[in-house]
């Protein structure tokens, strides 16, 4: 691939994570905002917990589309850490095989869900609940495209993504 | 035996995970399988994940616990209580030791997590036991990794959360429960560390001149303050859990930003960066266990195992010693948080059927997954110490096994005596 293109990938995913921080530090922002309104001003709000729920559903779906790196999710990897490049590759072209077949079959159920729940609204914002999920369908579409990513390495020779904590750097 | 939709759910989660598919997306894909197997619409994935994620609010405690413990690490809260630490116990034999274990359990008390423990002392402790070889590296560890062990034991807990999650028993319950075990596996950490330093002949660390001791302690006294404001806030009545956890992550703030005036804008971004990621490995697990546990709950299996079990004619302890020895064994392959998730529900209502306590259950099952992350050949504990000190799994492992052997010693009898656990809740209402 050329530098170009590296070089863009890395842009987006700093801003994946810029966003990931954003949603984080929102989520602390308004949970010490509620606290605050609550005991301190004795006058409680009910936004709030709409917007700290809405921004955890988005951390972990949204991270787990763009700012998780292969290293960092939570694997079993005993038989992976210890099989040699050429095994690797089969596993990986075996399980994004599998995961591609599974989410890209499950995708239109998936979006049919998440649009008929324009007809739910959220109890205070009154936010359509269906802009709160859509989270999701980016989710699953990252993650077809990156396991078809994983896969296309996994055919032409890149070397496999390490598992093995202690052997990542820090 | 034909194969049903559910068999075929479960070979595949197992050969999806054993072939290196994040755990999380394991289950995900599998159940995805199961409901076009089942002729359920395969949308219920996404409903099961997106529902289960958005109702269940006590989840939200564990961001935040997260976001607390990396928001101490980088301000210098960690370092002053070492320097405290070293006041209390250092004196003694195999001191940096002692040093360790108190640390962690003074931090157990602000942090929910064993590996944000792990790395926050860890990183810190290593290097002063290591210097001029004083101890071995293996050995700094190794102890480091145990020590962790108590942080989701001591409150506030992650793991805790997460069982209270799938077993509706009280959080402030499960926390208090978790206090008495905690520091009984801290005593018994130190006693290991006594005996082996005896018979290696580890240092004694220099007296602290009388003087220094009150600038050390007043130093330490904003760290030291956190797990008050937090065990008086959500015992006090004043706050929930989950409050509470997003007070103390402010708290760390403050005082990492005013009194030490230790952090920097880019430290931040990292620090809430790293939580962000932390949130969703384990939200991902989260995620797949919403998922499955669909699948579990329409196929019935925690009725069916509950019916099988009541053949067998089990007493509550035959029973508390069979999940004992399962996630023992499980502990050793998987990792906790899916344990907890997938496994430890399904024992629930068999649990219940025999007249056993909730929060004891809790409690037992948390101080036995916690045991699990430092039993090899799978223990999260032991990478992150591994990855910090560059040594060698199996050496680590080495030196790890005295203290395995002194917290199953504490499981066992926390097991036996479920007053140990149950005195605390007790004391403040809990009518279990």
């Amino acid at each position: 691939m050329s530098n170009q293109l590296i070089e863009a990938g890395r842009w987006l995913r700093r801003r994946a994570e810029d966003v990931s921080v954003a949603l984080l530090s929102t989520m602390f922002a308004v949970f010490i905002i509620q606290v605050f309104f609550r005991y301190v001003l004795n006058d409680p709000i009910g936004w709030s917990e709409e917007v700290i729920i809405t921004t955890w559903l988005w951390v972990v779906l949204w991270g787990a589309a763009f700012v998780l790196r292969e290293s960092e999710e939570i694997r079993f990897d005993i038989l992976y850490s210890n099989v040699s490049e050429n095994t690797r590759r089969i596993l990986n072209v075996i399980t994004g095989t599998v995961l591609i077949l599974a989410y890209v079959a499950s995708l239109p159920a998936a979006y049919r869900y998440v649009s008929f729940m324009k007809v739910e609204h959220s109890a205070y914002l009154r936010v359509p609940i269906n802009w709160m999920y859509s989270v999701f369908i980016i989710f699953s579409v990252a993650c077809i495209a990156r396991y078809c990513y994983l896969v296309y390495r996994a055919f032409t020779g890149a070397k496999q993504p390490e598992t093995d904590p202690a052997k990542i750097g820090d | 035996m034909a194969v049903t939709p559910f068999m075929i759910c479960i070979i595949m989660i197992v050969t999806l995970g054993t072939f290196g598919l994040p755990i999380g997306h394991a289950m995900i894909v599998s159940s995805i399988a199961y409901m076009f197997m089942a002729g359920v619409d395969p949308g219920t994935a996404a409903e099961q994940i997106l529902n289960g994620l958005f109702n269940s609010y006590v989840l939200l405690a564990i961001p935040l616990f997260i976001l607390a413990a990396d928001l101490m690490n980088i301000g210098s809260l960690t370092d002053k209580l070492l320097n405290f630490c070293l006041v209390l116990v250092g004196r003694f034999r195999g001191g940096l030791g002692h040093v360790n274990v108190v640390a962690n359990m003074i931090f157990a008390g602000m942090s929910g997590s064993a590996i944000a423990d792990a790395v926050g002392i860890g990183r810190i402790i290593i290097g002063m036991m290591a210097k001029d070889g004083r101890y071995p590296v293996a050995y700094a560890a190794a102890i480091t990794a145990a020590a962790a062990v108590i942080g989701p034991i001591i409150p506030p807990s992650i793991p805790m959360v997460v069982y209270a999650l799938v077993s509706d028993a009280s959080i402030g319950y499960l926390f208090l429960g978790g206090f008495v075990p905690g520091v009984m596996l801290g005593l018994a950490f130190m006693v290991t560390n006594f005996i082996i330093a005896r018979k290696r002949n580890y240092p004694v660390e220099p007296p602290i001149p009388l003087r220094e001791v009150p600038k050390i302690t007043i130093n330490a006294f904003p760290a030291l303050m956190l797990p008050v404001i937090l065990l008086f806030g959500i015992y006090g009545g004043v706050m929930t859990p989950t409050e509470g956890a997003a007070v103390a992550a402010f708290y760390a703030l403050l005082a990492s930003a005013l009194l030490y005036r230790s952090v920097t804008l880019p430290q931040l971004y990292e620090a809430i960066l790293n939580s962000s990621k932390a949130t969703t490995s384990i939200g991902m697990l989260i995620a797949g266990a919403m998922a499955f546990n669909y699948v579990v709950t329409i196929e019935q299996i925690p009725v069916s195992l509950q019916h099988f079990i009541g053949g067998f004619q089990l007493t509550a302890a035959g029973f508390m010693l069979l999940v004992n020895l399962l996630l023992l064994v499980l502990g050793c392959l998987l990792e906790g948080t899916t344990i907890l998730l997938v496994v430890v529900p399904i024992l629930i209502p068999t649990a219940k059927a025999l007249g056993i306590d909730l929060v004891y259950f809790g409690v037992v099952v948390v101080v036995n997954i916690m045991i699990g992350l430092v039993t090899p050949p799978y223990g999260l504990l032991l990478f992150v110490v591994a990855n910090m000190t560059k040594q060698s799994l199996g050496s680590i492992v080495r030196e790890a096994l005295p203290f395995i052997v002194a917290a199953l010693v504490v499981l066992a009898f926390i097991t036996a005596v479920p007053e140990a656990v149950l005195w605390l809740p007790q004391i403040f209402g809990y009518k279990g």
